[in-house]
């Protein structure tokens, strides 16, 4: 091949009708969520286990035990709920650290080099379908367990009560906040069980044990542990609690955004 | 066209690729070749971003690849394959990635039917074999037809249909004016597929040439002679440069002159001949001998008893 022949060819011009779009990388990332098996499967052990536990639980509840105001029946209806928090966090780590134990990562960045539009959809997606399906399942379980609780002095409480509606949505938003920063960690760390590891013994443990220690200072720390900080939205009565309401958002938004500035500087800067 | 320019990779104290510049034009395959741990992949993988370069640039068509607004179209890569979630099929694969560029699905199935994997698309591919994982890999290369091609040894794993079938598939969209690039350490299938050669050993450039240039510069080619005066030819034969070694009885293998002066020779004699060849060496002689000393991985017989 003589350098004249090949200019005589004509270049080659590629479709132009295509653009990466984050539009397109939220439906990738939907896309991607979906055509998981795990996803399913993790979900609905979630939906039974909130369910499940939360009728359970309601519906064993001794009389002299039914005692306490709104907060008592939410925290009988709502232990499943709660602690389904860990399936979803685990999904929310798995929907990352996945791409990096198979290689497919690879694949995902070279179709968006610029890297921190995958971590924003894949938040916002998770982040989406955590609250609609959490939304049905504190309401569900919810009137599942007034239901189970009712003639007992716990088993009256209404939505229209004070607090009761809001303290509902303050657990989706709790469990929204558990997932988001659960994808975070997976981010950062890249690995499936150095990830679920971190996110169960620090987030989850870590600030349960603290509180055994003696010193006075850990005791003080302890509410703002990233794992706490969203206990008080889920009140009805928040007259106890060290945080208000307000700086339990607060607090939830600085460790995302920890969470997550250090998630993004890392994507940008580390090979993949 | 893919322009590296003094391109350095470090990770930690071990350089990777060293001080790498050429260029690949579209319109013809460009192999590119070396031992295992020559670079090959880092240069890649620095190509479409995945890996920062430690000095130096890799731009695609004047850009760096994270600056393209529509990166599959411009730039097609096969890295490794089953760069694939194992739960995910092949379909939703292709799918999820199409997504991102606003790609339609009909595009996806025309892909999946390219690469001839239209009966398992609906599988997940921890079951796929490694062939299948490539003809994916090529199927995710192809999906936003782009203008540039990058791929890390696309042939491995391929049954000897699928190497003839890429082989033809890769020769047709250079010459739809499309930049080509492939690596390869199966230097012989690069002979077959690729006009230009890129070779480099331990992470540095070792040539830059047309395969034809490659072979006939760094093989050793001799003249195959064989004659009944066979003794008496070697005897006109010899001179300075000239090396001749007679394997058999009758037979010479002449190096350091040419068929037709072997030819002439024999005739001013006359001698008779029975044969008289050139053996060109082969691509695989020419790339040991350029590589000689670049080879990381040297095995070694020592301890061998």
């Amino acid at each position: 091949m003589t350098a004249a022949a090949m200019t005589e060819r004509p270049a080659y011009s590629p479709p132009q009708q295509y653009r990466l779009t984050f539009v397109g990388e939220l439906r990738s990332e939907w896309t991607k969520l979906w055509s998981l098996r795990s996803t399913w499967i993790v979900l609905l052990c979630a939906v039974v286990f909130s369910g499940g536990l939360g009728a359970l639980i309601s519906a064993n509840v001794p009389d002299e035990a039914a005692v306490g105001g709104a907060d008592m029946a939410l925290g009988y209806a709502m232990a499943g709920v709660s602690l389904s928090s860990v399936f979803v966090a685990v999904l929310g780590i798995l929907s990352i650290t996945g791409e990096y134990t198979t290689g497919s990562i690879r694949s995902t960045l070279s179709a968006a080099p610029k890297r921190l539009g995958m971590l924003w959809s894949k938040a916002l997606v998770f982040g989406a379908v955590v609250a609609v399906l959490f939304t049905v399942m504190v309401f569900a379980t919810f009137f599942m367990s007034q239901a189970l609780l009712s003639g007992t002095e716990i088993g009256d409480v209404s939505l229209g009560d004070e607090g009761v509606l809001r303290a509902m949505f303050g657990y989706v938003a709790m469990i929204v906040y558990l997932a988001l920063l659960a994808i975070a960690i997976g981010a950062i760390l890249r690995n499936s069980a150095g990830s679920i590891g971190f996110y169960v013994g620090v987030i989850m443990i870590l600030p349960q044990l603290a509180t055994l220690l003696p010193w006075e200072w850990v005791s003080d720390a302890v509410p703002y542990a990233p794992g706490n900080v969203p206990n008080t939205i889920a009140l009805v009565d928040t007259s106890g609690s060290t945080l208000t309401l307000g700086e339990s958002w607060l607090w939830m938004g600085i460790w995302l955004v920890v969470a997550y500035g250090l998630a993004a500087v890392l994507l940008k800067r580390r090979d993949v | 066209m893919i322009e590296i320019e003094h391109l350095t990779k470090r990770y930690g104290k071990k350089t990777a690729v060293d001080d790498l510049t050429f260029a690949v034009k579209p319109g013809v395959v460009t192999g590119f070749l070396g031992p295992n741990g020559a670079g090959k992949s880092t240069t890649m993988r620095a190509i479409v971003g995945l890996d920062a370069p430690t000095a130096g640039l890799a731009r695609v068509n004047g850009k760096h690849y994270s600056e393209f607004r529509s990166p599959l179209t411009e730039v097609g890569a096969l890295l490794e394959a089953k760069s694939v979630h194992a739960g995910r099929s092949a379909y939703k694969h292709l799918l999820a990635l199409a997504r991102t560029h606003g790609i339609p699905t009909r595009r996806v199935h025309e892909v999946i039917d390219l690469v001839g994997l239209h009966e398992v698309a609906g599988k997940r591919v921890g079951g796929f074999s490694l062939g299948m994982g490539q003809r994916l890999g090529i199927a995710v290369a192809l999906l936003g037809d782009p203008a540039v091609l990058i791929l890390d040894e696309p042939v491995n794993g391929l049954d000897p249909d699928g190497v003839k079938w890429i082989r033809l598939l890769l020769k047709g969209l250079a010459a739809e004016g499309r930049t080509v690039f492939l690596s390869s350490h199966l230097m012989s299938e690069l002979a077959q597929t690729a006009e230009h050669l890129i070779v480099i050993g331990q992470g540095r450039l070792l040539a830059d040439t047309t395969v034809d240039d490659f072979v006939s510069g760094n093989g050793k080619s001799r003249v195959r002679v064989v004659s009944p005066d066979a003794a008496r030819l070697a005897e006109h034969l010899a001179g300075p440069g000239i090396t001749i070694a007679s394997p058999e009885r009758g037979v010479l293998d002449v190096s350091g002159t040419e068929a037709a002066v072997v030819g002439q020779t024999a005739a001013a004699h006359g001698l008779v001949l029975h044969e008289l060849r050139t053996d060109r060496g082969s691509l695989e002689d020419a790339f040991m001998q350029l590589t000689a000393d670049a080879v990381e991985y040297r095995q070694t017989t020592e301890g061998v008893k």
